[in-house]
This record gives C-alpha cells, sequence and structure tokens, in this order.
C-alpha cells in the first residue's frame, strides 16, 4: 500500500495580509441588528459536480446547483484610509425596524462577515480578496446540501412556446466605472467582457454574475439579486402562457464617453434583435450617468422596433416637484418606478451593529435617527427585484 | 376637531359682483355651502368661515393673505377647506394662495375647483380636489371635499392621488406595491406590445434653452465653471465627492494652466485617473489663456467656480447655478465656458 502526499509552496494562500482579520457572526432573521458598510450580499450556493458556484470560466446555468434557503451572506467592509475611494457609499441592511421592509434579507439568517483590512494595502487589492472569501464562504455554508435532500427541485428550460405569444427579452445593465465600482461576468470585469452580449438567462441565475459595485447602495445589485433575479424569474414562469421567453442580453453600464454609449446601445439593440425579441425590459445598475446608457439604449431598441419597459430608481427631493429622473428620452414611455431614494426612512435605534459602529460620515451607526432610502443596499434597486415603488400625491 | 371654510364673497352671501371688493371677513361657523360640507365633515366642526370678494383678494394678495393667515392662527383648526371654487378663476385662485400658504405654515389644506382653473396650479402642497365646472357640481363636490377634509384633520397619512381622489401636486411618495418591479415591469411590457402603454414614472426633465450667442467674444470676460469635482491638490475646502451642498470659487492667481499636481478631481462619478493627468481636461484653462492671448477671448475671469454635480438633487443644483450665476453677473462676465462630466 503506497502514499503520496504532495507539498505546495505557502505562496498558494494568495496575499492573506490584505485583509487582517474576518469576524464572522450568525444573526437569526428579524434581529434588531443594523449591518453597516455591507458590500455584497450572496446566496450560498454548491455544484454536487464540483465544478465552482460562482465560476470564473466554463459555464454556468448547466447540471445542478444546490441553494441553501433563507440564508445570505453579507460581506462588510470599511475600507481604510482617510480619503474614501471614489465615493463609496454607505450601505445598511437593517434586520430589524421599519428599515426591514426595504430589504429580503431581514427575513434571512445573516451570516455576516466583518473583514479587517490591513492598512497598508490597496482598495483594489482588499476589494478582491474580500469577494473572493465572501463568495467561498457562501460555497462553504451550501456544502451540507450534498449529503442532504432536497426540499424542491426547480427546472430551468426553455421549451418551444406558442408562436403567437409576443416574443420578449430581458437587458441587464452590469455597472464597470472602474476600481470599487465593477460588476463581474465569470470574474471578468463588465467592460472587459465582451458586452452587450446574449447568455442564457440560466446563467444569470447561476452564479455567472458577482458584484463588485460598491457605489449608491439602494440602486445597485448584489449578487444575490442575480442569483434569485426576479425578472428573468418571472419570464421563466410565464413563458409558453403570456410570452415566450427570448433570451437575455447583458451590457455595460458607464460607458465612458457619448460615442461609446450610442454605440454599445445599438449593438444591445441588436442583439436583442437577433434573439427575435419583440419586448425588452431593460434593467439598470447605480445612477448617474447609467441612467443615460439606459436611455440610449431604450431609444435604440425602439428605433429597432423592439417595444421597451425600462426600471428606474427616483432621484428627487421629497419636498419639490422638480424631475424626478436623471436623465430621460421621449422613447420611454414605459417606466417601472423602483422607489425615490431620497425619501426619509424613519429613526430606529438597533440594539447591536455589525459591519463597522460608524458610518461613512462619521456618526454611530446606532444613533436614532432618519437615513435616506439611497443607504439602504438594494432598496430600489433597478432590477425591480423589491416591491418599493414611488407614486404622484 | 375643528375646520375653517374659504369662501367668497358671493358663496358667504355678502352679495354678488357688486361686493367683490369685501376685505377678508370671519363669519362664525359653516355659512353657505358650509352647511352641506358640516354634513360631510365626520368627527370635524366647522368653527369659523373666513371670506374675502375675489377682486380684493385679486387687487390685495398679500393683504388679503396676511389677514387670512392671522384669522387662522388665532383658530389654529386641524384643517382648512377652501371653495368649492368650481370653474371661477379668481375664486380659485384665492382659494389654492390661501391653501397653499396654510399647508406652509403646517394647517392641513385642502380646496376643491375645476381641473381648468387656474388655481389648481398655484396650490402648492396643498390638497385640490376635483369639481364640476359650475355650481351644479356642488353635491357632487361636497361629500368628497368633507371625506378629504375629514382625514386630513384626523392626522391619516393619504394615499396616492389616484386612490384618494386629488390632483397630484407633484410630489412623489414611495409605497409598497403589491407586486416586485420585475412582475410590474412584465406586465406593463406586455400591455405596452398590446397597444395599452403605461408609465410608473414620467419623464418630465428641466430643459434649459440655449441663450443668444455672445456677439463680441474678443471684448467678453469669459468666465470658467465646472461640475467637474476640480479642487486645488489636497481638496483644502473637503469638496464632498457626491452630493455636494455648495460650490467653490478658487482665484486662479494668472495661471496659464491647471497643472497636474496643483489641481486635482474629487468627484465620485467618474474614474478620474485621465482627468488627473491633465486638469485642463476638466477646465480648459491652457487653452482658453491660448485664446486670450491670441485676442479671440476679451479676457479670462479671475476665479474659477467649482463644484461636484455628482447626485445632487435639481433644486440643490438650481441654486447652485443661481448662486454662481449672480456673482458673475456682479463681476460684469459675458460668457461662461461650463464643463460638465
Amino acid at each position: 500500500m503506497a502514499w503520496e502526499l504532495a507539498t505546495f509552496p505557502a505562496d498558494l494562500l494568495g496575499e492573506p495580509e490584505t485583509l487582517e482579520s474576518v469576524e464572522v457572526e450568525i444573526v437569526p432573521s428579524g434581529s434588531p441588528v443594523r449591518v453597516t458598510h455591507v458590500l455584497d450580499a450572496v446566496e450560498p450556493r454548491i455544484r454536487p459536480d464540483g465544478r465552482p458556484a460562482f465560476p470564473n470560466g466554463g459555464r454556468a446555468g448547466e447540471g445542478r446547483t444546490n441553494r441553501l434557503d433563507g440564508v445570505v451572506v453579507l460581506s462588510c467592509l470599511d475600507f481604510p484610509g482617510e480619503e474614501r475611494p471614489l465615493h463609496e457609499q454607505e450601505s445598511i441592511v437593517d434586520l430589524g425596524g421599519p428599515g426591514a421592509a426595504l430589504t429580503p434579507f431581514a427575513d434571512m439568517t445573516a451570516v455576516v462577515l466583518t473583514f479587517r483590512p490591513a492598512a497598508a494595502e490597496g482598495h483594489v487589492a482588499i476589494d478582491a480578496h474580500a469577494r473572493s472569501v465572501a463568495l467561498s464562504v457562501a460555497e462553504e455554508l451550501a456544502r451540507p446540501t450534498l449529503d442532504a435532500e432536497p426540499a424542491e427541485i426547480e427546472r430551468f428550460e426553455l421549451a418551444a412556446a406558442d408562436e403567437s405569444l409576443p416574443a420578449v427579452a430581458a437587458l441587464i445593465q452590469l455597472s464597470d466605472l472602474g476600481p470599487l465600482y465593477i460588476q463581474y461576468v465569470y470574474g471578468a470585469p463588465a467592460g472587459d467582457a465582451g458586452l452587450p452580449r446574449a447568455v442564457d438567462p440560466a446563467e444569470v441565475l447561476d452564479g455567472a454574475i458577482t458584484c463588485g459595485e460598491y457605489h449608491w447602495a439602494a440602486m445597485r445589485n448584489p449578487t444575490f439579486f442575480f442569483q434569485r433575479n426576479e425578472l428573468i424569474r418571472t419570464f421563466y414562469r410565464e413563458h409558453g402562457s403570456t410570452l415566450r421567453f427570448a433570451g437575455t442580453v447583458l451590457m455595460r453600464g458607464y460607458e465612458q464617453s457619448a460615442d461609446s454609449k450610442q454605440r454599445a446601445a445599438e449593438r444591445a439593440a441588436r442583439v436583442a434583435g437577433e434573439l427575435g425579441a419583440d419586448g425588452i425590459v431593460i434593467t439598470t445598475d447605480a445612477g448617474g450617468n447609467s441612467h443615460t446608457d439606459v436611455m440610449l439604449t431604450c431609444r435604440a431598441c425602439e428605433q429597432a422596433g423592439i417595444r421597451t419597459t425600462v426600471v428606474l430608481a427616483e432621484e428627487t427631493d421629497p419636498e419639490s416637484t422638480k424631475p424626478i429622473l436623471t436623465d430621460w428620452v421621449p422613447e420611454a414611455d414605459s417606466i417601472v418606478s423602483t422607489g425615490n431614494v431620497e425619501e426619509l426612512v424613519e429613526a430606529w435605534a438597533p440594539e447591536r451593529v455589525l459591519g463597522g459602529d460608524l458610518l461613512l460620515d462619521g456618526r454611530p451607526a446606532a444613533e436614532a435617527r432618519p437615513i435616506p432610502v439611497r443607504n439602504y443596499l438594494g432598496a430600489a434597486n433597478q432590477m425591480g427585484q423589491l416591491a418599493l415603488s414611488a407614486r404622484a400625491v | 376637531m375643528k375646520a375653517v371654510h374659504y369662501l367668497n364673497q358671493f358663496f358667504a352671501g355678502l352679495g354678488g359682483e357688486e361686493q367683490a371688493g369685501t376685505p377678508p371677513t370671519r363669519l362664525e361657523g359653516p355659512v353657505g355651502p358650509g352647511r352641506g360640507l358640516q354634513t360631510a365633515l365626520e368627527g370635524v366642526e366647522i368653527v369659523a368661515t373666513l371670506a374675502c370678494g375675489d377682486d380684493y383678494f385679486a387687487e390685495h394678495e398679500q393683504e388679503a393673505l396676511a389677514a387670512l393667515l392671522d384669522m387662522l392662527a388665532e383658530i389654529a383648526p386641524d384643517v382648512l377647506v377652501a371653495g368649492p371654487a368650481f370653474g371661477s378663476g379668481r375664486y380659485g385662485y384665492a382659494c389654492a394662495r390661501l391653501a397653499a400658504a396654510a399647508a406652509e405654515r403646517g394647517v392641513p389644506s385642502v380646496a376643491a375647483m375645476h381641473e381648468e382653473n387656474p388655481g389648481v396650479a398655484a396650490a402648492g402642497a396643498a390638497f385640490v380636489v376635483p369639481t364640476a365646472v359650475n355650481v351644479a357640481g356642488m353635491r357632487d363636490a361636497l361629500p368628497r371635499l368633507g371625506a378629504l377634509a375629514s382625514a386630513l384633520a384626523s392626522g391619516r397619512e393619504l394615499g396616492s392621488a389616484e386612490e384618494e381622489g386629488y390632483f397630484a401636486r407633484g410630489f412623489r411618495r414611495n409605497y409598497a406595491a403589491d407586486k416586485t418591479g420585475a412582475e410590474r415591469a412584465v406586465e406593463l411590457l406586455l400591455g405596452k406590445l398590446a397597444g395599452e402603454t403605461r408609465t410608473e414614472a414620467g419623464g418630465d426633465l428641466d430643459r434649459v434653452e440655449p441663450p443668444a450667442a455672445v456677439a463680441d467674444l474678443s471684448a467678453a470676460l469669459v468666465a470658467l465653471v465646472t461640475e467637474a469635482g476640480c479642487v486645488p491638490q489636497g481638496n483644502p475646502d473637503r469638496l464632498p465627492s457626491v452630493r455636494a451642498q455648495g460650490w467653490f470659487r478658487y482665484d486662479l492667481d494668472g495661471a496659464e494652466t491647471l497643472a497636474s499636481g496643483r489641481y486635482e478631481s474629487v468627484h465620485g462619478g467618474f474614474d478620474v485617473t485621465l482627468a488627473n493627468e491633465d486638469p485642463n481636461r476638466l477646465v480648459p484653462l491652457d487653452t482658453v489663456r491660448a485664446l486670450e492671448r491670441a485676442g479671440r477671448v476679451g479676457r479670462v475671469h479671475e476665479s474659477l467656480y467649482t463644484t461636484t454635480g455628482n447626485g445632487t438633487p435639481v433644486v440643490v443644483a438650481t441654486r447652485f447655478g443661481q448662486e454662481i450665476a449672480g456673482q458673475l453677473r456682479d463681476a460684469g462676465v459675458q460668457a461662461v465656458l461650463l464643463s460638465g462630466t
């Protein structure tokens, strides 16, 4: 009987020095806890065939993936240095109190990871490591499912459907505004992922897209929202009954020049046309000039004869009657509002704070004071994941 | 709970057009249509009726408003009800202005009038209930006016304009819809494909008309203004990278160029790497100086005005613009090169 023991160098640890430590806390649903500096939210997933749950290559959306229901990993990190990287925004998840109505995570068991970065390290290296650890933890947490019987199995497959039903597609915008504002497609920044292009909608649900985008907290899309994407799930559900699901197009948000915005809009419309889409829902990531990308894409789709509905958040002073959208084209005549991020959420004093005791404005996170919707992670996300909306009064 | 009711001279029984010059008057209890309104109120009593002639209000708006607001403050009602004014423009305007002013002072206020009455647009934060165009609509209007007034007096938070039956005031409020945004998007899209286009948010944008061209740029004083977050290196005044609360003015000290290492951008809405390699890419001082030397631009204004136009509500940005424009006008500036990012 022979046994082999293979030895590898310590370098394989990667660069552990970028993170000094991580605190792990498991918080039951509905706890009176405020979680601050939240970078991402991830659903625990693992693949029985041993392939990675958040692959950097290959193809997601095939075979089987196991998910742990009702559990979310929240990764938290306060970047070091007096000067904040660009303007990463305070990102809060309240597991209790009035803010709990703005998140699906309050109803789940939260595994909160609080990273302590090494002060000497750059933000990009720190972020890369934190993202990798958070995804690995999410994968590890799902490991017990490998030895258990599933409570339910859903099958995502697009069978041939009645040709008289309208063909519709999802067009999902993914931010890439440079370091710390990047969504990843198979581990590659959205700007380097060959977008716009069509993907199988199941790839989106199966961990192909992960979040490294820490812009406007309320208006951004954490990994969890791709894994459980409501738009794609709704299209699958309705496929063959009220519509034909023609496919999903990914495109970059924050194209960096007027020309590249216009070109990307036209290419996205062309890809949607190649899918045979009669209609398309365009979703949005973050705010500012990513809204211009969406508007130009809406126009390009309409000009290509593809009827378009756009999902957007509003940004307006609740006491003013000024315009509510950052940008707009007349073709955007069908808009879903995911709420006004400037409205305040009632003051609440949490019993505990995880993630960091001070908010980015320097004030105690435990202090009861009204906090704007814009600081609540994903609260007004523009993929339509939640029910928040705004209306005329 | 107490209500105050506002009427014009005619509905208050003070007389017709010949009494339109009547100044503000306080009458006790409900008067005229106030009697019908009283029966439509729940748990609310009309303790006083304020009346004013339509001409008097139109010709002495400030005095009339001041007098009426004084009377209102004395009574401190839970709600102010004005009208119904139906299609009457002067009366509707007076109802709206009083209701708007009372709402600003924290008195829940509601008026009633026809949708084309100019008062609808003058009611500010006050509520306006739609009515028919003439007094024949009184019987239909009073129950709806009374219901909304009762709700306001009770302090109940009102639902949407559509649900509660008032004209939308232009404000937006969050609410939890009964379906996710994704489900609503699919419904909207299928509706649009079937020929019925609906939207949850309108695209009303402020459109700024381009001004007339500067007649002679070679004689003009030209200022540089930017929202690119361009500040002296180190950001001495801590201009925020997002949601700026104000703007700054920096003397250029006769500089020929915005040198890298002396200026930088703290704007949080784009990757500033290329901008900081050469801050003239944000604010083209080098080029404008060259034009100045060539005589194509009269003179460059001594100060740079800067802010971060990132995450700034339109109402705040409008204020920045007005403040900066005021200073530039006082300095005799005739043209501005405004760089945005």
